[in-house]
Order: structure tokens, then sequence, then C-alpha cells
């Protein structure tokens, strides 16, 4: 482990802009994203989730798949020099490891290279991931539900925990072990400041509201699939979709062409299985016509058909939904309810 | 790394106007680059784009013993489809394919199979038809029930001309109504299917209309075809193909790349199938 002083991180991120195009927190109007940074000066490190997840930096809302003119077709040209990502939380850092899965290839299928989305693995590939440890959770955190914690690791390149003065980096994958080792101007650590760490994560976790255990949510989930109890769950659902565009793990997509003539481009956008028209066919014909089934479809896809391909829940616990749902509709609160269901 | 996403060119080669009322057509395309020809089976689909309108999933209607073209038939019925009935012979399209699983033709293999189709769902049974038909001598006996509401709405129907006259196959085709002239079948595809004698230890395929699948299926278990026995094709709005854009996830499956082919084994797993 080795620490930076807080007044040498302007200096820190200017060095990284060299090698990387660097993302980070920042405050845009009311709204908080991770965009590309000019200078250290536009991160806001006290975000703790931002409203938007991370996830678009490598899946953008809408993204160009290609343009197309009379002479042929032309994917976009990507830029060179590959991500770092500062101050990302556990939640969207294990977020990407499992959008990975779904983008990286169908792990089931022969021919694997044809079932790679280039465009994902571009970007996240080369992608280098600074994992800012959460000193003061919020109260609608709940990643203690699904397997993660404030100061856990997984996914991280470097985890790095913020002190008073000090930013306390820890080389987690190979990719990180590689980068602090060519990071000659930093001080290593004292005993002294890895207690405080110590201390800082212990005030950390007690912050959490009490954890859940979610190890029979698959079975259950399973089990009431045919139950009345969705439409109890699904009543004041009003079917925006605002949870799946804030959702780190929500990767669904509409494919759509913009053009005239014979110039255009084929564009790929954040879609919803909240939408009515998500499965509707050109006949008319929609097998996921109501409301009722569409919010079945979201949950049982957290919390047990992405579990049975994948072995996890398809959930962080970053609690975005639970703060943009404009009717209230709190997913913990759902999960508490099919737990408890008796048939 | 390959790129799934970017469709290669084909050509029109020749348009044929299946029904009267103009709403189905097929398509022949013929390759543009020796390159871009693929090897499938029957059962699989592409994508087919008409840049700038967008793109729409159909399931590939020439066997892949007819190695020159690739064959897709299609209904008007929304705004991709409406360019493909625009367009004319020599215009170039786009092909994203091929995609999906197919029928288990190796199982079929020196076995009786049955073929139950509905509509313009005809298309990957057509495929599978041929395709049995050129390695005739693979494959046991060989029932067909085609049914259409009305006599015009059949497709390939030079081809139901020549197929009639073969010995080697059994051909029911059915309307849903009575037509004067007609001195074929009449009935729906699933109370046909009760009335025709087969034999259950064959194979059988189904595609058809949602509606259609849903109430053949029981009508096989009950003349006594095992669900391991019985395969169908399913169908949703699939965009890109290859399991990421999640429009045609049912349960843990992805029709795009776990299907479209599923047994009625599986299909009795999946929530939502049917």
């Amino acid at each position: 482990m080795i620490k930076i002083k807080k007044s040498e991180f302007s200096e820190f991120i200017k060095n990284l802009q060299k090698n990387y195009s660097v993302f980070a927190p920042v405050t845009d109007g009311k709204a908080t994203a991770f965009k590309k940074i000019k200078s250290a000066d536009d991160i806001n490190n006290k975000i703790l989730n931002t409203k938007r997840s991370p996830k678009e930096i490598f899946f953008p809302q809408s993204e160009v798949l290609f343009q197309y003119t009379e002479r042929g077709m032309e994917v976009p040209k990507r830029e060179e020099k590959p991500f770092a990502i500062w101050g990302m939380r556990n939640c969207d850092t294990k977020s990407l490891l499992m959008l990975d899965n779904v983008f990286g290839e169908a792990h089931q299928m022969p021919k694997k290279d044809m079932y790679k989305d280039p465009y994902w693995k571009e970007k996240y590939d080369n992608c280098l991931v600074f994992n800012l440890a959460c000193n003061e959770p919020l109260s609608t955190c709940f990643c203690n539900w699904f397997g993660g914690g404030p100061f856990d690791k997984t996914g991280s390149d470097i985890f790095v925990v913020e002190t008073d003065d000090s930013y306390i980096f820890e080389a987690v994958s190979d990719k990180g072990k590689k980068f602090l080792k060519e990071f000659k101007t930093a001080e290593e650590i004292s005993d002294k400041e890895i207690k405080k760490i110590e201390k800082l994560k212990e005030t950390a976790e007690s912050y959490l509201a009490e954890k859940q255990d979610v190890s029979s949510l698959f079975s259950k989930t399973k089990e009431i699939w045919d139950e009345p109890i969705w439409d109890e769950i699904a009543a004041k659902c009003v079917n925006c979709g605002a949870c799946a565009f804030v959702c780190p793990t929500c990767h669904c997509f509409d494919v759509s062409d913009e053009g005239k003539g014979n110039k255009g481009k084929r564009i790929r956008l954040w879609d919803s299985c909240m939408f009515a028209i998500f499965t509707k066919e050109a006949s008319g014909h929609n097998p996921r016509s109501q409301s009722t089934q569409r919010v079945r479809q979201r949950v049982m896809h957290k919390y047990n058909y992405f579990m049975d391909n994948y072995d996890e829940h398809l959930c962080t616990g970053c609690g975005r939904c639970v703060v943009v749902c404009p009717v209230n509709l709190d997913i913990r609160e759902v999960i508490k309810k099919i737990l408890d269901y008796k048939k | 790394m390959k790129n799934t996403y970017i469709p290669f060119q084909m050509k029109v080669k020749k348009i044929y106007t299946e029904s009267p009322d103009r709403t189905l057509k097929t398509f022949d395309l013929s390759y543009i680059n020796e390159e871009d020809k693929f090897d499938f089976l029957p059962g699989q689909f592409c994508e087919f784009s008409i840049l700038g309108k967008g793109e729409s999933p159909f399931g590939i209607a020439s066997s892949p013993t007819e190695e020159d073209i690739l064959k897709f038939t299609v209904n008007r019925t929304g705004s991709v489809t409406n360019e493909i009935h625009y367009l004319q012979e020599g215009d170039i399209v786009g092909i994203r394919g091929p995609l999906g699983n197919w029928y288990p033709v190796e199982k079929f293999k020196g076995q009786d199979v049955v073929i139950i189709g509905g509509g313009f769902a005809f298309t990957t049974l057509r495929s599978l038809l041929v395709y049995m038909l050129e390695n005739r001598k693979d494959y046991g006996k060989i029932t067909v029930i085609y049914g259409a509401r009305n006599p015009d709405l059949f497709i390939y129907k030079d081809e139901i001309k020549e197929w009639e006259k073969r010995d080697d196959l059994t051909l029911h085709l059915t309307i849903d109504n009575p037509v004067k002239g007609w001195n074929k079948l009449t009935g729906f595809v699933p109370t046909v299917t009760k009335e025709v004698s087969f034999d259950p230890t064959s194979w059988c395929v189904v595609c058809g209309p949602p509606i259609m699948i849903k109430y053949t299926l029981p009508v096989l278990t009950e003349i006594g075809f095992p669900d391991e026995k019985i395969y169908t094709s399913l169908e949703r709005r699939m965009k890109c193909g290859i399991g990421k854009c999640g429009r045609c996830n049912i349960g843990s499956k992805y029709i795009c790349i776990d299907g479209p082919v599923f047994s009625y084994e599986e299909i009795k797993k999946i929530p939502e199938a049917l």
C-alpha cells in the first residue's frame, strides 16, 4: 500500500491523464455522473452514488454502431487512450463484472468470438478502475445484501481509501499492481494508517442497515412465479423505466436507424423491459402486454434468471432505483415481500 | 475482434409474390462476396437490414442444399417489412447471420419426421423439408400438415404442387373455413393434427403463429409423442441476435442464442415461452 497526499491529487490526475482518458464523478447541474474530466478540479469526491451509473462510460445511453454511405459501412473510430475511472464505488465496480459476463461472450455458445460485443470490449478490457471506499454509506445502500460492502475490493484494479489528508492506494488486480509499481513519488504507509483504515471500515459498515439474508431469493422467486403476489408488487408501478435507466446492471437496448437516402447511422439506445413496446411485435402480438408481467420480468431477471446463467444476482444493492422511483416502489421491500411470501 | 452487428451485403435476385393480396412476398438473395457465404442448418435465422429503416429477424426459408441463395418470406406488417416489400430485383440489402440454433436434423436421421406448420411461418419448415428431400435416403417417412387461413395464403404454392406429386412424402393441406372449390382438409391445425393418424415414435417439428403452437403441442402429447421428440421454433422481437439486447429473454434463456428451436421438454421449463 502507498499513499498520496491530497495536496498532490491534482498532480496525480494530471500524470494519469498522460496515458489514460480519465473519468470521475462530477456534478453536472443538479445531477451527478461519471464524465471525462479535464482536470482534478472537475472531480467531486464527496459524491457517493452518482445519479447516473458509470455503466454509461462503456455502454452509453446512445452509441453509433456504424455509419453508412453509398460507399459502405464504417464503425466510428474509438479513442486511442485506454480509460481510467477514478472514484468508482464497490457497487458499480461489481456491476461492470456482471455486464462483462453479458457483453463479453455467450459462455454457453460455440464460436464464442461472434458473441463478443466489440463496443463494450474495446472500452472495458483495457480500463483501469480506482475503486474508492465508501466512508459514509447512504441510507439507501444495501450492497451488504449481495455480498458487497463499503470496503469490498471485488472488481477493482486499485482500491483507494480516503483519509483526512491522503488517499491510500492498494493494488488489487495485476493491472493495478503494474500501475502502482511504476509509481515512484508516493510514500509507503505506516501501521498507524493501516489501523486508521480498519477504523474507517468499521464505522462505514455501522452506517449500513441490517443485512438481509437473500440466500433463498433464487428458489423463492422461482416458486412464486405464478402467484398473485406480482399484482400486489406491480400495483403502484407506473412503468416509467427510471429504475432501469439508473441501474448499473440493466443492459437491455434497442437498435434504431437514423438516415435518409444513402446516408445515415445505426444506433443502439438504452431500453427497458418496463415499456410495453419492448416486446411488442409488428403483428400487434405482445407477449408481455401487462404491467404485472413486465415488473415480474425485471425482478425475475435480477434475482432468478441471471443467477441461473452466471451464479450471482444481477443487483449490487447500489440503491439508485430506490432513490429515483417516482412512486416509492422500494426494491428492498419487494425482496422482503418475496422472501416472506407464503403460498 | 469480429463485429457481429455489421451486416454484409446481398443482392435481391428474385422476388415472388406469394399471395394475391400482395402481403406475402419471398425474396431470393444472392451473395455479392464469396467470403460472406456461410454454412447453416434448417431453423436458423438472419437479421434482414434495410439501411435507414432498421432490421428484423426472419427464419431462413432456403435449404442449406440451395447453396447460392438465401430465401426469406416476409409478411408486410410493420415499417421494416414495408420497406422490404418495396425492394426490386437487383437492389442491395444487409444480412447478419446465421443466428440461433437449428432443428436437430442429426437426431432425425433414419427416423420418421412429422412437420406441422401454419401460415407464413412455413419458412424454416420449407428449409427443413427441402433439406430432408435432398437427402431423402437419410430419413424415414415424412409427413407434413400445413394449414393456412384460406387457399390464397399458402406460401410456396408451386412447390406444394411438386410435393403433392411425390410418393415419398405425405402432405395434408388444410384451411380454416370451407371455401368453394377446395377439396382438401378443412379445420384448424390442432384439430386436423388430431384427425390425421401417424406413428408417435416419429420426431415432430411444429412452427406457426403463437396461438397455433400453443394449441398443437398438447394435441401431440395426447397422441403419444414424448416431449423430447417434439420441437418448435419461438419468436420474439429480436434486435441484436447475439444474446445482448435482452428483448427475447424468457426465463434464463435468450431465444436468439438458446433458440429459436426448443424441444417441448425445454419449453415446459421456461416461463412465458408459450
